[in-house]
């Protein structure tokens, strides 16, 4: 179950960076984390997501030493949180964008965990300018947009130099253009080599900056891999009036085709690639094409899919009774390959 | 550790609040001083049948000491306070994360806030301090009065003051802690000895062999460690308030340490397994 088994990226040596084991936690009857498993590779960005109220926040503050587990282990290169000599020299976390006094200035936030490590204050100088926010991180936090907030964190996470960073939410509250400086910070980081844990709730955000993904909802891991794997395989749409003759023609050339409905009359799906040979063995049938394209995976909705499976419904928006029949203890186990239960949709 | 108590040394300098909680602690100083010096030295009180001049009816040096100390009632609270926000202030801004972030051996945490407070109680207290000496010794010296009649005695008096802030401090950092939320903390601690304690101590005297306890109180243990009425007339002590059986200076001094040491301790415990969501 890891996400190391990922095709094509290169087998990796070294330990997971993050493992997390078992990891459950109860607040009187509610579980809010489930038996949950899972692993980091370093070197790479994985997120972390699923719907709000799924339990990442709680899972992300269990590793961090923050919330008590009730059952099961969070480890950060091998040890816990509490056990890390200097902390902030392993691992940088940046949790809610609203952890400020208002009346102390950004600069002073920084000034004061830099103390805890005996990190000088021309090294947090060096971070508002890294994160871009030198001039007013010198004014009181209490007037800071979510952006100068969503930096700060940044800039507070990286004090120490640490080689793990665990962002919880980062995107939230960002407008597009912070999402884009971010998405271009967070690859900046990753290429050197730190391991990257990014929590969100919509996958959008984080889909074209991850290289893993770990989907979790009620607590329960629901699907990890890697985010080509979630894409799947390269499929193309192909229209025609005459989609038995095509379907027949396709397979004799020993490609995986078949009727798709979901993409309206006469639409023919085909497990390649190739659009060229597509069309030449439509022609070659005699077989009309109207339409010829790469269907991609919406992944958006094949995450809605995931996360609100019934079993998966988020409990937070149901009246209070759980599903009966959740497989506790036993999260559903990952379909590594394009599985078929990967579902393609509407094109993009 | 000591990278810790800088660290927390810094939350209280980077706000603005702390500095006017020092100023605050000077001006109390100054004013309840001149106040309590112009009662004392140009007030009558009745004693039994006759009305005599309070400054001719006590020694010099528990006069001064008197005058010196007269804003300590407030100034314990302002101590109080500083104590309770120190922690609520974490809690209510959601600070607390970044602090257990950076030091995650919570118990080391609450050592370098018990450190770096006293720090900050300290200095506050010496601008109390420095502001009794401002407000009552304009009045000693208007009456002609000696200002420091009894530099040792007087000493003593001011580093009592010290300890009292410290340990009212701490009290409050221990209350901060078992109630998260510091406006609960606030008023439950200020209810708790501007009202709940004097109402109990009354209640006491009510049932023999019971009213031992009201002198072990925080806030008689607080009188009794200033020694505020040796050798001055039992009937007039307890006209101006401070009447009926107190612990000595010593025994008031350790009552409020032991305070302190419960409510530090019950601090250190909580925090070591609180969840900071």
């Amino acid at each position: 179950m890891t996400v190391t088994a990922a095709a094509g990226g290169p087998p990796d040596t070294r330990e997971a960076a993050i493992v997390v084991r078992d990891l459950s936690k109860t607040f009187g009857d509610f579980v809010a984390v489930d038996h949950l498993s899972f692993e980091v590779t370093p070197g790479r960005i994985t997120g972390f997501l699923g719907p709000n109220g799924a339990g990442k926040t709680t899972t992300l503050r269990m590793l961090l030493g923050l919330v008590r587990p009730s059952g099961g282990t969070g480890l950060i290169d091998g040890v816990t949180y509490a056990e890390l000599p200097r902390p902030l020299e392993t691992v940088g976390a940046a949790l809610e964008a609203t952890n400020f006094h208002p009346g102390r200035s950004g600069r002073d936030h920084l000034r004061v965990l830099a103390a805890t490590h005996g990190i000088p204050d021309s090294r947090v100088d060096e971070l508002l300018a890294l994160v871009g926010i030198p001039a007013a991180a010198r004014k009181r936090a209490g007037g800071y947009s979510m952006g100068m907030r969503q930096r700060l964190g940044l800039a507070a996470a990286l004090l120490g130099d640490p080689h793990v960073l665990i962002l919880d939410e980062p995107a939230n509250g960002l407008d597009p253009e912070g999402i884009r400086w971010l998405r271009g910070f967070l690859r900046h980081l990753a290429s050197e080599g730190k391991t990257i844990l990014i929590s969100s709730h919509l996958l959008t955000e984080v889909e074209q900056t991850v290289d893993d993904v770990v989907i979790i909802a009620n607590g329960q891991l629901v699907r990890q891999g890697t985010i080509d794997e979630l894409h799947g395989e390269t499929t193309a749409l192909v229209r025609t009036s005459n989609s038995r003759g095509l379907i027949d023609a396709l397979r004799a050339a020993g490609l995986e085709a078949g009727d798709e409905p979901a993409q309206g009359p006469g639409a023919v799906r085909v497990v390649t690639g190739d659009l060229v040979r597509v069309g030449d063995i439509a022609l070659g049938a005699g077989v009309p094409v109207h339409e010829l394209r790469v269907l991609r995976t919406d992944l958006e909705r094949l995450y809605f899919q995931l996360t609100e499976s019934p079993e998966n419904r988020n409990r937070n928006l149901t009246d209070g009774a759980l599903p009966a029949g959740p497989p506790t203890g036993a999260p559903p186990p990952p379909s590594p390959g394009p599985g078929s239960d990967a579902p393609e949709g509407s094109d993009r | 550790m000591s990278n810790l108590i800088r660290s927390e040394l810094r939350k209280y300098f980077t706000t603005r609040m702390w500095w006017g909680m020092a100023l605050a602690m000077f001006l109390v100083g100054a004013l309840f001083a001149a106040f309590t010096g112009y009662f004392t030295l140009y007030g009558e009180m009745p004693v039994g049948e006759a009305m005599i001049k309070v400054s001719d009816a006590i020694p010099e040096l528990t006069l001064v000491r008197m005058i010196y100390s007269g804003g300590i009632q407030f100034a314990y609270m302002l101590a109080l306070v500083i104590g309770v926000l120190s922690m609520g202030q974490e809690f209510r801004h959601k600070t607390i994360s970044n602090t257990f972030l950076a030091g995650p051996r919570r118990h080391q945490v609450i050592f370098a806030k018990v450190a770096s407070l006293v720090v900050v109680l300290v200095v506050n207290a010496v601008a109390h301090i420095l502001g009794a000496l401002v407000g009552g010794g304009i009045l000693l010296a208007t009456a002609g009065r000696s200002l420091l009649p009894d530099v040792g005695g007087l000493g003593q008096t001011f580093a009592l003051m010290a300890l009292i802030l410290v340990v009212w401090g701490l009290i409050g950092l221990g209350l901060g802690v078992l109630i998260s939320n510091q406006v609960a903390a606030l008023f439950v601690g200020i209810a708790f000895a501007l009202i709940v304690e004097p109402l109990v101590g009354f209640a006491l005297t009510f049932f023999e062999g019971w009213d031992v306890l009201a002198k072990f109180f925080p806030s008689q243990a607080t009188t009794a460690t200033l020694s505020l009425y040796s050798g001055v007339d039992p009937g007039l002590a307890e006209a101006m308030g401070g009447g009926g059986d107190q612990l000595t200076w010593w025994g008031g001094a350790l009552t409020l340490l032991a305070y302190a040491a419960v409510m530090t301790l019950i601090g250190l415990v909580l925090t070591r397994r609180k969840d900071i969501a």
